[in-house]
């Protein structure tokens, strides 16, 4: 299975999609200028991995955000979208983490969940 | 009143602001107490974001050298004074211009000591490169240095590292204190010397009543610049490490600028076409329960409709009713380009606890200047 790795700046996060080590895994900072072309290349790697026949049968994808504009919370939306509407929808899993202080994250992780058909875990984040 | 002419009186200042900001090309303004933080973080700032890292190194250095003995300036002569109120907030503003750095900090002194700081200046601005050299030695080995604790030295320093004269004026507050202000024009090495004639202190009487003003607002960051990714991601730095507030109301701070801003980048207008972005002003103001953000930008008059009736919409929606509208529009893939996700003023009014303010100052035919307010409460 294909792999998607892109490296964070600062203002757009850090990808980390390893089959081989069975790792998924969004983090740092989203709020880039064109959103909808920075995560084309994650909806292309997301079309073709959870509808493959190799799709693994448990995926955990970690998402590790501090912080996230609205123009990606729209491309975050449409990711979760791809995942429920393929054919592995149900093998996976998406791992919220937020700061314990930080209600607003966790409130965005609960509305996608409430969203999306998609089985949900709500993780504080360790210092 | 009506809410027009309620929000005219209120957000007119973002115009007035604007203008005497672009005026003097004055690009940072920092308004506040200079504790020791502070002062480092306006001073790492200069070094990784406010001063352009093209310019020559020995530029760079210069601005940050003759930044550090102002900023030094502030602190020492802040700490005598026992005023511990908004009036004893310092002013540190930078502003650039043809290649050549201007740094003009001002801040509360006792009346008392007026004419000794003039004296001492003074004899700096007397003196040519090696008089100001041999007066530094003087001052080193012999101790001629006045009760502020070597003030003398840091005027003689700043005098030498930016090779020009000490430009500086003082504004009487009441019978006890007095604003002094200190200009120091660092130009480049190409750019002509010293155009500062010490006698001409308009620019002094500029700072002094654009302090006022802010004084008045209790402005506490201006920023004053194109508005562009890259000045958005300087300006979040610049918040993350001046603001001392809990981790939640920094996240909403730093999430509401981030919308207000880019709103800007997709859908202001250029007054006068540049190549770095549009021209406009984001400020942070505050009373005693709530944080102000402000911009203020050029917008074509014909979006002004639309605009309006977008933000008295979701100011007039309940918090329920704000969460489908946004959860409506999150899954409206039909609006979705990098211009436009269509949640950007749905979001702001949602993190932030008040209906957003807004007015159009028309400018002419074509343009008015928008200003946008959002309220966020303090703790």
């Amino acid at each position: 299975m294909e792999a998607l790795h892109i490296e964070a700046t600062e203002d757009t996060p850090k990808i980390y999609f390893e089959p081989e080590v069975d790792i998924y895994l969004i983090e740092g900072k989203s709020l880039p200028e064109n959103a909808v072309d920075f995560y084309q290349p994650v909806f292309d790697w997301a079309e073709k991995f959870f509808n493959s026949p190799d799709t693994p049968t448990d995926v955990t994808i970690y998402f590790k955000l501090d912080y996230f504009n609205t123009a990606s919370s729209k491309q975050i939306a449409k990711f979760l979208r791809i995942i429920e509407n393929s054919a592995a929808s149900e093998n996976v899993t998406i791992r919220w983490f937020y700061d314990e202080e930080d209600t607003d994250m966790l409130k965005a992780g609960n509305r996608y969940n409430k969203l999306m058909n998609i089985r949900f875990e709500f993780e504080v984040n360790k210092d | 009143m009506n809410d027009q002419s309620q929000s005219k009186e209120k957000l007119g200042f973002v115009y007035k602001l604007f203008k005497a900001m672009q005026k003097n090309n004055l690009n940072y303004i920092y308004r506040g107490s200079f504790t020791e933080n502070i002062t480092d973080n306006i001073l790492s700032l200069a070094e990784t974001n406010l001063v352009k890292k093209d310019d020559p190194r020995i530029l760079r250095r210069k601005v940050y050298n003759v930044m550090v003995e102002g900023l030094q300036n502030i602190t020492k002569h802040q700490a005598d004074i026992k005023v511990d109120d908004e009036k004893n907030y310092g002013v540190f503003v930078l502003k650039k211009e043809n290649d050549k750095y201007y740094i003009t900090t001002g801040n509360l002194i006792e009346n008392e000591h007026i004419e000794n700081l003039s004296a001492q200046i003074d004899q700096v601005n007397s003196l040519d490169k090696a008089g100001l050299s041999a007066y530094h030695k003087e001052v080193l080995l012999h101790g001629k240095i006045s009760e502020k604790g070597g003030a003398g030295l840091g005027l003689i320093d700043m005098a030498r590292k930016s090779g020009n004269k000490l430009l500086y004026a003082f504004e009487k507050l009441d019978e006890k204190y007095s604003y002094f202000y200190l200009h120091t024009e660092i130009p480049s090495k190409n750019a002509p010397k010293s155009s500062l004639n010490t006698k001409n202190s308009g620019i002094l009487h500029y700072i002094s009543a654009l302090h006022k003003m802010l004084n008045d607002e209790n402005v506490l960051i201006i920023f004053n610049s194109y508005f562009n990714q890259d000045s958005l991601m300087n300006l979040l730095s610049i918040i993350e490490k001046q603001m001392m507030e809990s981790l939640q109301q920094k996240k909403r701070i730093y999430h509401t600028m981030v919308e207000m801003f880019q709103n800007i980048i997709q859908h202001g207008d250029d007054y006068q076409k540049t190549e770095e972005g549009k021209a406009g002003l984001f400020f942070i103001s505050e009373t005693e329960k709530e944080y102000l953000l402000n911009t203020g930008n050029y917008i074509l008059n014909e979006k002004i409709p639309i605009l309006s009736k977008k933000i008295d919409y979701v100011n007039n929606l309940s918090e329920e009713e704000l969460e489908e509208f946004y959860n409506h529009r999150l899954l409206d893939f039909d609006i979705d380009t990098n211009k436009e996700a269509g949640l950007g003023i749905i979001d702001i009014r949602m993190k932030t606890d008040d209906n957003l303010e807004y007015y159009f100052l028309n400018i002419d035919d074509k343009y008015s200047f928008y200003s946008l307010r959002a309220k966020i409460k303090k703790n």
